[in-house]
C-alpha cells in the first residue's frame, strides 16, 4: 500500500512534469536559450554601469558558463548610456541588447519607448518593489558616509548622519551632485517630512560641500585625502580599498538603498542572448556571481560577500521614482547645482 | 567656319579621361569626408524632437544655446581659457625658441629635442598628471609646498580656470616652440646687426628690432594657439567639468551625454564653435599670406646671429633647466610613480613600502586594456597610411596636374582643420547612426573621423614635398612612355617618401593620442586607449590609469622608433 502510494505520487509528479514539459511556466531553460543565442552570432551588447573592478569578476563568469558568447561591455555613467541609446534610436538603430543601470535611468529609457515589456520567470523570486513590467533588480547600492582615517580621529568618527552637522566638518565634505536620492529618502523615510529633510540638507549645504561626479571617483578622492568625509558614497566601494590598505572607513549604521535594474532593449539585435543574460543575472546563480563580484545582490536569498548593507536602511522603491523630478529640483536648489 | 567647331559624332562620348576621373573621385571623397558631416550637423541644429523620433524645424535650439542664463559664463570661460592658454603657451614657446635658437645659453642644443618631448604625452594623461600634482588637497606640489613653507592652505588648485589654462598651455608649448623656432630661423639678421652697430645693447635690440620683426608671426601663432585651445576637450573634460567650469566643448559634450540628450542645443553650440574656429583659421591664413608679401627673400645666405647674453646666459640656462624639470619631466615622473601605487597616496615612506607591480600585473590579464591597445595601434597605423596616401594624391593633383578647379580640392582638404574634434564626433554620430552603412559603433567610424581630421596635416607635409619636385622629372617619365599612374608610382612617390614619412609619423602620434572625437564615437569594442583612460579615471582606478598611461607612452615611442628606423633606411637620401 505504502509502495503503491509512493508510486502514485511519483506517477502524478511525472504526469505533471510531462504536461508542462519540464519547463518553468513562461519559457525555456537557460541552456535552450543558450543554443539560440549562439546562433544569433554570439555577441551580447551590454550597456551597463558596472565598474570595471566588478565587471571583470562577473562578465567572464557568464562567458564561461555559456561558451560561444562574448560580452561587448559598453560602459559609461548611466545618463550617458541612456543618452547613447536615445541617440541610436533617433537614427533608427538599436545596438544595445541589455541595459543594466540605476532604476531611475531604466525608467527614462522606458519612457523613450526603448525597452521591452517582459516578464522573466526569475522575477517571481523577487518581492514586489524589486521588479516591474520591464525590469528586474540586478543589485542594490547603499549610499553611505565614509571618511579618511588620516583626517578623522577615532573619537570624531560619525555615528549617524546628524554628526555631520557639527562645525568641525565645515569645508571637509564631498558628495556626488546627482544624489537626490539622499534628499528623497530622508524626506520620505528618515524624517517623514519634506520640511525637516530640506532643513537638514540646508544645514549640510552650509558646511560647504564639494561636489564630484562619479561615485568611484569620490571614493578615490577620499582615499587620496581630497576631503575628510564623503556624504553620498557607495558602500560596496570600500571593502576592497580597505583590504589594499587605503586609509578609509565607512558608516553602516544608516544609509539609503537604491535599485539597479536589468532590462532588455526593444528590437535588440540579439534578443535571445539578451534574454539569456537578463535571466541568468536575475537567477540565484547569477546573483551569487554578482555577490562574488563585489556587488550587493538584490535576490532575497543571496547575501553580499562583504559588509555593505546598512543597519537602518531607507529604501527607495520603484514607486518613488515619479517623485524624482520634484526632489531633484529641491536638491539642486539647496546646493546651488546646475 | 561653323563646320570646324562641330565635333565629329564619333568623338562625342561620356568616357572620362582617367586624369580627370581621379580628381573627381578625390573631390568626391573629400566632400563625403569633410562636407557631409557638417551638413548633417547644420540640419540637426535646426531640428527639435517633439515626440520620440518626430522632428520639426525650429530656431529654438539657437535660442537655447545662445540666449540662456549660461550663455555669458560659457562664452567668458571659453574666451579666458583660450586666450590665457594661447598667451601662456606662446610666451613659454617663444622664450624657449629664442634661448635655444638665438642665444649663447649653455647646452641649449640639448633642450631643442627636450622641448618637443611633451608631444608624446596624450592630453588626457597631461591633465591627469597635473591633477596628481596640483589637486588642492592631495596634489604633490601642494603637499610639498605646504610642508616646506608651513602654509595653512594649498597654494594651487588645478580645478579652476587658471588650472585649466596651465594644463592645456604646457601641453601646447611644443607647438608654439616649433612655430617660433621656424620664425626665428627665417629672420633676416641684418636689421638686428644694424641696431647693434648703431649702439643698441642686447635688450634694446631685442625689444626694438627682434620683437617688432616677430610681431606679424607672433600674431598668427597666437591665433592658431587660441583656436586650438578653443577646440580642445581634454582639460575641459577632466578639470573643467568636475570644477563646474564649462566651455563650449564641454557644453556640447554635456548636451549630448546628459539625459535627456539635447542634440538641437548641442548642434547649435557646435555650429557656433565651428564658425569661431573657421574665422580664426581664416584670419590665420590671411595673416600668414600677408606676412609673406613683406618678406625680403633674397638669395643671400644668412645665418641669424646669436645674442651674447653674458652672465645672463646662466639665467637662460636656469630657465631651460627648470622648465624641463618641472614642466616636462614632472608629469612623466608622477605618472610613473603612481603606476606602482595600490591607490593614490602622497609620497611618504609608508607609500614607498606599498609600491608594487600589481597594476601592471593586473593589466596583463585585463582584456579591455588589450582590446583598446589593439584598436589604438590599428587605427593610428591605418589613419596615418590612408591619410598620407589620400593627401599625396590630392596634393599632386593640386600642385602638378594644372587641372582647372584643382584649387577646389585644396580648399576641401583644408576644411577639416576648422572642425573641432568634438564637433566632428557629434556630426559623425548624427550621420552614421542614420546611415545605411553599418559602421556606427565600430572602429571604422573612428577611422573615418581620424582620417578626415588629419587630412590637413597630411596635405601640409605632402604638398611641401610635392612642390619641391621639379616637373621635368615627371615630364621625362611621361616622354619615355610611362602612363600617368606609372609616373606617379615610380617617380613622384619615391621622391616624396621623406616628406610622407614625416607626415606619417606625425599623424600616427596624433591619432594614437586622439581624445576629443573618440570620446563620442568609441564604445565598448571600439574603445581606444585614451577613452579607456578617461573611463577608468572616471571610475576611480587612478593608479591603474597611470600604468596604462606609461604603457601607452612606451608603445608610442617604440612604434615611432621602429617606423623611423625602417623607413629612414629605405627613404631617399638627398
Amino acid at each position: 500500500m505504502a509502495l503503491l502510494k509512493r508510486f502514485s505520487s511519483l506517477y502524478f509528479a511525472v504526469l505533471f512534469l510531462g504536461l508542462i514539459g519540464f519547463r518553468p511556466a513562461s519559457g525555456e531553460t537557460l541552456d535552450e536559450i543558450h543554443q539560440k543565442a549562439v546562433k544569433e552570432g554570439g555577441t551580447l551588447n551590454f550597456y551597463g554601469t558596472l565598474a570595471q573592478v566588478n565587471a571583470e569578476k562577473i562578465l567572464p563568469v557568464f562567458e564561461k558558463r555559456f561558451p560561444g558568447i562574448k560580452i561587448n561591455h559598453v560602459d559609461a555613467t548611466s545618463d550617458k548610456l541612456v543618452a547613447r541609446a536615445v541617440t541610436e534610436a533617433r537614427g533608427g538603430k538599436t545596438l544595445g541588447d541589455v541595459l543594466q543601470i540605476p532604476l531611475e535611468n531604466v525608467v527614462q529609457a522606458h519612457d523613450q519607448g526603448l525597452l521591452l515589456d517582459t516578464n522573466l520567470p526569475e522575477s517571481s523570486d523577487y518581492p514586489v518593489g524589486l521588479k516591474g513590467s520591464f525590469w528586474v533588480a540586478s543589485d542594490l547600492q547603499y549610499f553611505i558616509a565614509a571618511w579618511n582615517t588620516n583626517q578623522v580621529k577615532k573619537e570624531e568618527e560619525p555615528k549617524t548622519y546628524d554628526d555631520f552637522l557639527n562645525p568641525r566638518w565645515k569645508g571637509r565634505l564631498i558628495a556626488e551632485p546627482r544624489d537626490l536620492e539622499m534628499l528623497l529618502a530622508f524626506a520620505k523615510y528618515r524624517f517623514k517630512s519634506d520640511e525637516k529633510a530640506i532643513e537638514f540638507w540646508k544645514k549640510i549645504a552650509a558646511q560647504n560641500v564639494e561636489f564630484h561626479k562619479g561615485h568611484s571617483q569620490l571614493a578615490e578622492l577620499l582615499v587620496a585625502g581630497q576631503a575628510a568625509a564623503c556624504l553620498t558614497c557607495y558602500s560596496h566601494h570600500y571593502p576592497s580599498r580597505i583590504k589594499k590598505g587605503a586609509p578609509v572607513n565607512y558608516m553602516l549604521s544608516e544609509g539609503v538603498a537604491s535599485i539597479n535594474g536589468t532590462a532588455i532593449f526593444k528590437g535588440a539585435p540579439h534578443p535571445n542572448t539578451a534574454l539569456l543574460f537578463a535571466r541568468w543575472i536575475g537567477s540565484l546563480e547569477g546573483q551569487k556571481v554578482m555577490a562574488q563580484g563585489g556587488r550587493n545582490p538584490a535576490h532575497p536569498k543571496v547575501e553580499p560577500v562583504e559588509k555593505t548593507r546598512t543597519a537602518k536602511t531607507y529604501f527607495i522603491t520603484a514607486s518613488d521614482l515619479k517623485e524624482f523630478p520634484k526632489y531633484d529640483k529641491i536638491w539642486k536648489e539647496i546646493f546651488k547645482l546646475r | 567656319m561653323a563646320t570646324a567647331t562641330v565635333a565629329r559624332p564619333g568623338r562625342v562620348s561620356f568616357s572620362l579621361d582617367p586624369a580627370l576621373l581621379i580628381p573627381l573621385v578625390g573631390a568626391g571623397v573629400l566632400v563625403y569626408l569633410a562636407v557631409l558631416p557638417l551638413l548633417m550637423l547644420l540640419v540637426g541644429s535646426f531640428q527639435a524632437e517633439v515626440a520620440p523620433r518626430e522632428f520639426i524645424y525650429t530656431l529654438k535650439n539657437y535660442q537655447a544655446a545662445y540666449a540662456s542664463e549660461y550663455t555669458y559664463s560659457t562664452f567668458m570661460n571659453s574666451l579666458i581659457f583660450a586666450s590665457g592658454a594661447a598667451i601662456l603657451s606662446f610666451s613659454l614657446g617663444t622664450v624657449l625658441a629664442w634661448l635655444t635658437e638665438r642665444t649663447n645659453t649653455p647646452l641649449r642644443r640639448i633642450f631643442v629635442p627636450l622641448a618637443v618631448v611633451p608631444l608624446i604625452l596624450p592630453g588626457v594623461l597631461e591633465s591627469i598628471a597635473w591633477i596628481f600634482l596640483l589637486s588642492p588637497k592631495f596634489g604633490y606640489v601642494n603637499v610639498w609646498l605646504m610642508n616646506l613653507l608651513g602654509l595653512e592652505s594649498p597654494p594651487f588648485n588645478v580645478f579652476s580656470l587658471p588650472g585649466m589654462i596651465w594644463v592645456h598651455a604646457v601641453g601646447q608649448v611644443p607647438l608654439a616652440f616649433l612655430l617660433m623656432v621656424a620664425a626665428f630661423k627665417s629672420m633676416d639678421p641684418s636689421l638686428e646687426e644694424s641696431a647693434m652697430m648703431s649702439g643698441a645693447n642686447t635688450l634694446q635690440t631685442f625689444r626694438r628690432v627682434t620683437l617688432k620683426l616677430l610681431l606679424p608671426t607672433a600674431g598668427s601663432v597666437l591665433l592658431i594657439l587660441f583656436v586650438r585651445t578653443l577646440e580642445s576637450f581634454e582639460a575641459p573634460a577632466l578639470i573643467g567639468i568636475p570644477a563646474r567650469i564649462y566651455v563650449y566643448t564641454s557644453e556640447i559634450y554635456l548636451a549630448f551625454n546628459d539625459y535627456p540628450p539635447d542634440y538641437g542645443r548641442g548642434g547649435a553650440l557646435a555650429v557656433g564653435l565651428l564658425l569661431l574656429s573657421a574665422v580664426g583659421v581664416w584670419l590665420y591664413t590671411r595673416a600668414t599670406k600677408e606676412g609673406k608679401k613683406f618678406q625680403t627673400v633674397t638669395g643671400k645666405a644668412f645665418r641669424p646671429r646669436q645674442f651674447e647674453l653674458g652672465a645672463l646666459r646662466w639665467v637662460g640656462f636656469g630657465f631651460l633647466t627648470s622648465y624641463f624639470l618641472f614642466v616636462v619631466l614632472l608629469p612623466f615622473l608622477v605618472l610613473f610613480w603612481a603606476s606602482f601605487l595600490p591607490f593614490f597616496a602622497t609620497p611618504s615612506w609608508d607609500a614607498v613600502s606599498k609600491l608594487s607591480l600589481d597594476n601592471y600585473r593586473y593589466l596583463h590579464g585585463f582584456r579591455p586594456f588589450w582590446d583598446a591597445m589593439q584598436n589604438s595601434i590599428i587605427l593610428a597605423t591605418l589613419t596615418a597610411t590612408v591619410a598620407m596616401m589620400l593627401t599625396s594624391l590630392v596634393a599632386w593633383i593640386v600642385y602638378k596636374s594644372r587641372l582647372p578647379g584643382a584649387w577646389i580640392l585644396d580648399f576641401l582638404a583644408f576644411v577639416p582643420i576648422t572642425i573641432p574634434g568634438i564637433v566632428m564626433g557629434m556630426s559623425l554620430i548624427l550621420l552614421y547612426v542614420a546611415f545605411p552603412i553599418p559602421i556606427y559603433g565600430t572602429i571604422w567610424v573612428l577611422l573615418i573621423a581620424y582620417v578626415t581630421r588629419y587630412i590637413p596635416y597630411g596635405m601640409r607635409s605632402a604638398s611641401g614635398s610635392i612642390m619641391q619636385i621639379h616637373s621635368e622629372l615627371e615630364e621625362a617619365a611621361s616622354a619615355s612612355g610611362a602612363s600617368w599612374w606609372e609616373t606617379f608610382k615610380r617617380v613622384t612617390l619615391p621622391l616624396l617618401r621623406p616628406g610622407l614619412v614625416a607626415g606619417w609619423i606625425y599623424i600616427f602620434i596624433v591619432s594614437f593620442r586622439e581624445f576629443s572625437t573618440s570620446v563620442l564615437l568609441a564604445t565598448g569594442d571600439s574603445r581606444v586607449l585614451s577613452i579607456l583612460l578617461f573611463n577608468m579615471f572616471e571610475q576611480g582606478q587612478v593608479t591603474v590609469v597611470a600604468a596604462i598611461g606609461i604603457l601607452m607612452i612606451a608603445t608610442l615611442l617604440t612604434i615611432v622608433a621602429i617606423f623611423y628606423k625602417f623607413t629612414g633606411r629605405v627613404g631617399i637620401q638627398s
